[in-house]
């Protein structure tokens, strides 16, 4: 009697395997999509990485999905076409759509709805990875969020993805564009793909999408969108300004930082003393300059006289002293002004600085 | 019994340092600052000390100037005449007058302080020394190697704020 429970608990186990028609292949390994972020009426490229799963390399996968809407409903056994992905490499298959036009919804449905929920299956249904969500990024805050620059992710890799998204609204001058371009570079400028007027395709490669209502888009790939990037070529940012029409007007430099890249340490800029008299020596000091800054440059106003100089320097630190000995013996003031400006004529320090009365 | 061996042991003693003749050496005078001091003197260093900073423990709290403004010129000349009194003194080398550059001097002492504290150094625009410019503090005084360290401390309202600290050899 006991021998038989046993055969019958073995059965029992063995049962589910045989009531499902489907072998389960897994859990996909990562989801991504280009754009990086994209409005509901926008075409995307949906990324499936299956590594992770037991379909075969370059195997024949279909897009069975359910929500916000069900466009190959009934045809479990028999995907269609439609709803193929294309293999890309490396168990990663693609598939391209534009949302609100493959699940006839208006991108408020799909707002509305509860996101994007699929199976991927072979064509038969005999194969299926487990229920999966692909994630959707909204960026609706950036509409008034009061940033000019805003993008996801917010650090760039030279192979992955991005999306730059800018609200002109907020640049001068950019109230009229008829189109804005990307004019940018990798590790300030080192790589660069310039805005180009006068190229068409340069103009077309480097124009941003228009979002509506003075809000664009930029979407690229560093290492397909650069040319001529050198072999064994690391990535420490990406530096870009926006330029409307032909160069009518252009944001400030803007800088995103790659991901694996550690910025350096924020500049900091001291007078050397603290506390001083027109006897002594001014010290101006500029620590962790960023790249491309090695002067500074300074006007000193004392009553009537007027000091003038530059010291150069280093990225890790900029340091000279003013004689205010000298020319102030004879002047009586009690407080200086002190411009200070780097090389690339950016105002460093434009400052009131009190003058003690020595005893 | 005891007693009397300590007594006549103490008898003995006197009588060995009673009669010596303590030689004391001719008569001199004391060896003065003024001594030890006068002459032409060599920047070897000159170093600005923040003191506000330095209160507060913020850095930097000093830097080194030997390099700017003609310091590596610098050479202060402390005259004394053959008594060794002071006389006039004279920065030579071209450098920004941090304290005036030529005049007369004095001590604020002749000789060290038994309050270890720095003697100044008096510095006046003219040869009766009432009219005094600026106050040197002697904050190490040569032995017998030829260095001295000097410093022109700024104060406003009796606190000091700067120290400019000058350290100096002599060939």
């Amino acid at each position: 009697m006991k021998k038989f429970i046993h055969l019958i608990v073995f059965a029992l186990m063995l049962l589910p395997n045989f009531m499902s028609a489907q072998e389960e292949v897994g859990t996909p390994n990562k989801i991504w999509s280009y754009p990086v972020v994209y409005k509901y009426d926008e075409q995307v490229t949906w990324y499936f990485d299956l590594s992770t799963t037991t379909f075969a390399a370059g195997e024949d996968i279909y897009l069975w999905i359910w929500s916000p809407s069900e466009p190959d409903a009934g045809n479990w056994e028999n995907s269609s076409d439609f709803a193929k992905l294309t293999y890309v490499s490396d168990k990663t298959w693609k598939f391209t759509l534009t949302p609100t036009l493959y699940f006839s919804k208006t991108p408020a449905e799909i707002a509305a709805s509860a996101g994007f929920w699929c199976r991927l299956k072979d064509k038969t249904g005999t194969k299926q990875s487990v229920v999966t969500q692909i994630a959707y990024t909204d960026f609706s805050t950036f509409y008034t969020a009061n940033e000019v620059i805003r993008s996801y992710p917010s650090r760039v890799s030279l192979n992955d993805g991005i999306s730059i998204l800018f609200n002109s609204n907020l640049v001068p001058g950019f109230d009229t564009a008829t189109s804005v371009h990307f004019h940018s570079g990798m590790n300030n400028w080192a790589v660069k793909q310039e805005y180009q007027a006068w190229l068409p395709e340069i103009v077309e490669k480097t124009k941003l999408k228009n979002m509506g209502d003075g809000f664009y888009k930029m979407d690229l790939i560093p290492s397909q969108y650069y040319p001529d990037i050198p072999d064994g070529f690391i990535m420490t940012n990406l530096v870009f300004l926006m330029v409307k029409d032909e160069w009518a007007a252009t944001t400030p430099d803007q800088v995103i930082n790659a991901a694996d890249y550690v910025p350096p340490p924020d500049p900091v800029f001291s007078f050397f003393p603290l506390q001083l008299s027109k006897k002594d020596f001014l010290g101006i000091i500029r620590k962790n300059n960023e790249t491309g800054v090695n002067k500074l440059i300074y006007t000193i106003t004392a009553g009537t006289v007027t000091l003038t100089g530059e010291f150069t320097g280093t990225v890790s630190e900029i340091k000279g002293f003013v004689n205010l000995v000298t020319p102030l013996q004879n002047v009586n003031v009690t407080e200086i002004h002190a411009l200070i400006k780097d090389n690339n004529g950016r105002t460093i320090s434009d400052t009131n600085i009190p003058l003690k009365t020595v005893d | 019994m005891k007693r009397k061996i300590i007594c006549l042991m103490a008898v003995i003693g006197m009588l060995a340092i009673g009669c010596n003749d303590v030689d004391d050496g001719n008569h001199v005078d004391p060896i003065t600052i003024y001594e030890k001091i006068g002459g032409e003197w060599n920047l070897m260093n000159l170093k600005m000390v923040d003191e506000v900073a330095k209160a507060n423990a913020i850095e930097p709290n000093e830097e080194n100037l030997s390099g700017l403004f003609n310091y590596e010129n610098f050479k202060i000349k402390l005259n004394v005449d053959a008594n060794h009194q002071p006389t006039t003194y004279e920065v030579l080398g071209n450098v920004p007058p941090l304290f005036a550059l030529n005049g007369y001097w004095q001590l604020s002492s002749a000789f060290a302080q038994p309050n270890a504290q720095a003697v100044r150094i008096l510095l006046y625009s003219d040869a009766q020394k009432t009219q005094q410019t600026d106050e040197l503090r002697l904050t190490s005084v040569p032995g017998t190697k030829r260095e001295m360290e000097i410093q022109l401390v700024r104060t406003s309202g009796g606190t000091p704020f700067i120290t400019y600290i000058f350290k100096l050899g002599q060939n």
